[in-house]
């Protein structure tokens, strides 16, 4: 069995090579008495998927920086039965704070919390009301997916815009709730007729690729759209999307809306494609609550962290090379949308908002 | 499994059944079509249901009234079992299951299209376009499996040939240049597939998993480390241009979706053609079955087992690459980590299907394709029916196919039996 062996030594060279750039420990600094670990555990996208998972590292190495007594950690889970035995490696190496990102950690952090009661720990987009101990962070992203369905209203010149998901869950279809609300608001405020393909708000029933990583299906998705006359359309499916964003620059029959993070930032080969982005700002979050744990302040796990358009949580990126193509008039819409919002003039609902 | 066919059984007299495989079929065929003209007509709107011969609105359409549609199509479906059921016109078997399952697709479709409309062009496109990763890819499988090799790693094959096509591909700023190092990469699996099972004699199915897995990792470690951060150096490989075939590509609805379409798609269609003839009247083919059936029996006619077996693997190694390059080159203009979603599992779901044969995989390709684009189809245009049914039919069909349609299937006897020479 030479061959085999030949591949377990590959296997560990590949292994060592991923373990090459683990981050450092900030040992021997001034602060080194006080150290607060923050320990993060990816979901399965990893740590550089571009969206949520490095949105919150990059937020506890922002935290880093700004309170120099914060030490970052973080450990990637290959698949979902990761999450445990990676919670739990945490909690026995005693860090201070362990933030478990994504929705689909729940329940796995719900266990582990419940049976270390006096460990802190932190959730991004989940809420888990049934322990005292865990700090959640979630975003209304449908107040800026409502600026979002607002803008491709206004932008379509055909008169019908599109949006699909990754998967049916709440963290997903919020976005489309937001955005199909935001074209209703624009047909109630200019009496138009734009329509709306892919989700139903009603009947919570649309379109939906069964997969975060398949970008054929993506653009399979994107050309059905195209033919029913879709001139924008805002995919909520991470890399899925990446197929849509691909034939539109191809095409040029289409523009997109991005989601989570600047699709011309994340995704900078589109940048060309992308009409703006529906952010969520969970750097901003993550670094929010580190530096206030680091300098010993006490997190408020019953209310946590609800990002809004009023406290930049959730916003619509730049226009990027969309900006001279946007009429500016439409620009002014928007941004007076945002301050109705933000004032509470108009409410957004949805019944996949964060639970208060 | 018992290796005796229905062919064989066809020479023994048995006594004849009332309730035969046509009768049964025909029965469950009568069952759809009161479905259909009842169910779909009483719910479709009596409004028209457009069939564009385009990709969008415009240009000529098929008109028919909805309501209509799926209670004249629904009594299409119910003529076709019956006279299945009555056991008249046993000739036309095939052609009454063809006709039955059309009949009740389109009064479907008069149902959820009423009042809206559908582009042909665009529908015969997707589902092309879906399917042809999924042809590839099961011809790979054939070339493995008749010779005697289970290919469970095309699913690998695909990852390394996508991947190698856009990590080359960019490089050398050439769309065949990418193509070859696709066909490259599912060589590379091919290489390890054959050598472990055919030397080192290791579990074909489990080695296949295993050698996805391997695919899985190394391609999304090498994304991770090696793409992501430089994009624009490593993964933004040129796309694959669109060859028109003058005079064939004016043909209305087909002309468009087969004559005017990537170069891919010519491959794929050039390789059925000339694996099905290969398979069935060359030498190599006769070879390839005899290693495939009965080993031992080719070895004393004095035919290399295993040349002929590591051969065939290695060929269709390089064509589920190329199948790869689909994802990268064709579909969209970059790799991305675990982008073929499982479609290799799909195309030898397909493989099975076309009862291992060049011909039977490509339309069970096709027929996979085009309940995947429909059922896109019919979420966006906003249909009733539940999202996670949409995506279920597909797979729904399939299932549906292989047991009512196609019946027991035989795999090469000596599928997936490492040959030792005694």
């Amino acid at each position: 069995m030479r061959i085999v062996s030949v591949f377990a030594v590959g296997g560990l060279a590949l292994s060592a090579a991923a373990c090459g750039e683990a981050p450092k420990n900030n040992e021997g600094g001034s602060n080194a008495a006080n150290k607060y670990t923050a320990c993060m555990v990816t979901d399965t996208g990893g740590i550089d998927d571009k969206s949520f998972n490095a949105g919150a590292w990059a937020g506890l190495q922002a935290a880093q920086k700004t309170q120099s007594n914060v030490d970052p950690k973080y450990v990637a889970s290959a698949a979902e039965a990761d999450y445990e035995p990676n919670l739990t490696q945490y909690v026995n190496q005693k860090c201070n704070f362990i933030l478990a990102v994504g929705g689909l950690m729940r329940d796995a952090t719900l266990k582990i919390a419940q049976a270390n009661a006096n460990q802190e720990f932190g959730i991004v987009d989940s809420k888990i009301a049934e322990v005292k101990n865990v700090y959640p962070m979630q975003f209304d992203t449908a107040q800026a997916a409502f600026l979002a369905g607002y803008l491709a209203a206004g932008y379509s010149k055909t008169g019908t815009v599109a949006t699909y998901g990754g998967m049916k869950i709440p963290p997903v279809t919020i976005f489309m709730d937001g955005f199909v609300d935001g074209v209703a608001h624009y047909n109630k405020v200019k009496n138009k007729d734009v329509k709306v393909l892919g989700w139903n708000k009603a009947t919570q029933n649309g379109t939906f690729a069964e997969a975060f990583t398949d970008q054929a299906k993506g653009k399979a998705i994107s050309d059905t759209f195209v033919a029913q006359r879709a001139d924008v359309i805002m995919p909520v499916a991470g890399g899925t999307g990446l197929g849509t964003a691909s034939a539109a620059k191809e095409s040029g029959k289409f523009s997109v809306i991005w989601v989570d993070s600047d699709g011309c930032e994340s995704a900078a080969q589109y940048c060309s494609a992308f009409l703006s982005t529906v952010e969520k700002n969970i750097s901003g979050a993550v670094e929010q609550a580190v530096v206030a744990g680091a300098k010993g302040d006490k997190l408020d796990n019953a209310t946590g962290y609800v990002g809004t358009l009023a406290n930049d949580g959730v916003s619509l990126a730049p226009y990027h090379e969309f900006d001279g193509k946007v009429p500016a008039e439409l620009k002014a819409e928007v941004e007076k949308l945002k301050a109705d919002v933000v004032s509470g003039a108009i409410k957004v609902e949805s019944p996949n908002s964060p639970t208060k | 499994m018992s290796t005796v066919t229905v062919e064989d059984l066809a020479g023994v007299t048995v006594p004849r059944r009332f309730w035969t495989r046509e009768r049964k079929t025909g029965a469950v065929f009568v069952a759809l079509g009161v479905l259909a003209a009842g169910l779909f007509g009483a719910l479709a709107p009596a409004e028209t249901a457009r069939f564009t011969l385009s990709e969008d609105a415009s240009g000529a359409a098929l008109k028919i009234n909805g309501q209509f549609g799926a209670i004249l199509f629904g009594i299409v479906t119910i003529g076709a079992g019956a006279t299945l059921l009555a056991g008249v016109a046993r000739r036309w078997t095939s052609t009454l299951l063809g006709l039955g399952i059309l009949a009740f697709v389109l009064s479907f479709l008069c149902w959820q299209v009423a009042g809206k409309f559908m582009p042909l062009v665009d529908t015969a496109k997707g589902s092309l376009e879906l399917a042809l990763p999924l042809i590839l890819g099961a011809l790979a499988g054939v070339l493995c499996e008749r010779s005697g090799v289970v290919n469970v790693a095309i699913e690998g094959q695909f990852l390394m040939g996508a991947f190698g096509a856009a990590l080359v591909g960019t490089m050398a700023a050439s769309v065949w240049i990418g193509l070859l190092s696709a066909a490259v990469g599912g060589l590379v699996i091919a290489v390890l597939l054959a050598v472990l099972a055919m030397r080192y004699l290791v579990d074909q199915v489990v080695l296949g998993i295993v050698l996805n897995l391997l695919a899985l990792g190394l391609t999304g470690f090498l994304y991770e480390r090696l793409m992501q951060p430089h994009a624009d150096v490593y993964n933004q490989p040129p796309r694959m241009p669109t060859w028109r075939i003058p005079g064939l590509a004016d043909i209305p609805v087909v002309g468009p979706v087969l004559f005017n379409t990537n170069p891919l798609v010519y491959l794929a269609l050039i390789l059925v053609a000339v694996i099905s003839v290969g398979l069935a009247r060359t030498r190599w083919g006769l070879r390839t079955r005899a290693v495939g059936e009965h080993p031992a029996a080719a070895d004393t006619v004095g035919i290399r087992v295993k040349g002929t077996r590591y051969r065939n693997v290695l060929l269709g190694g390089l064509i589920a690459g190329a199948g790869g390059a689909f994802f990268t080159l064709v579909s969209t203009g970059s790799f991305n980590k675990n982008m073929t979603s499982g479609a290799g599992f799909i195309a030898l779901a397909a493989l099975i299907f076309g009862r291992w044969t060049p011909v039977g995989a490509f339309f069970a390709a096709l027929f996979f394709g085009f309940a995947n684009k429909l059922a896109t189809y019919l979420s966006a245009i906003g249909s009733p029916v539940p999202s996670q049914f949409l995506n279920m039919l597909p797979y729904l069909a399939t299932l549906i196919a292989v047991a009512g349609l196609v019946g027991r299937v035989r795999a090469p006897a000596a599928d997936g039996k490492p040959f030792i020479k005694g």
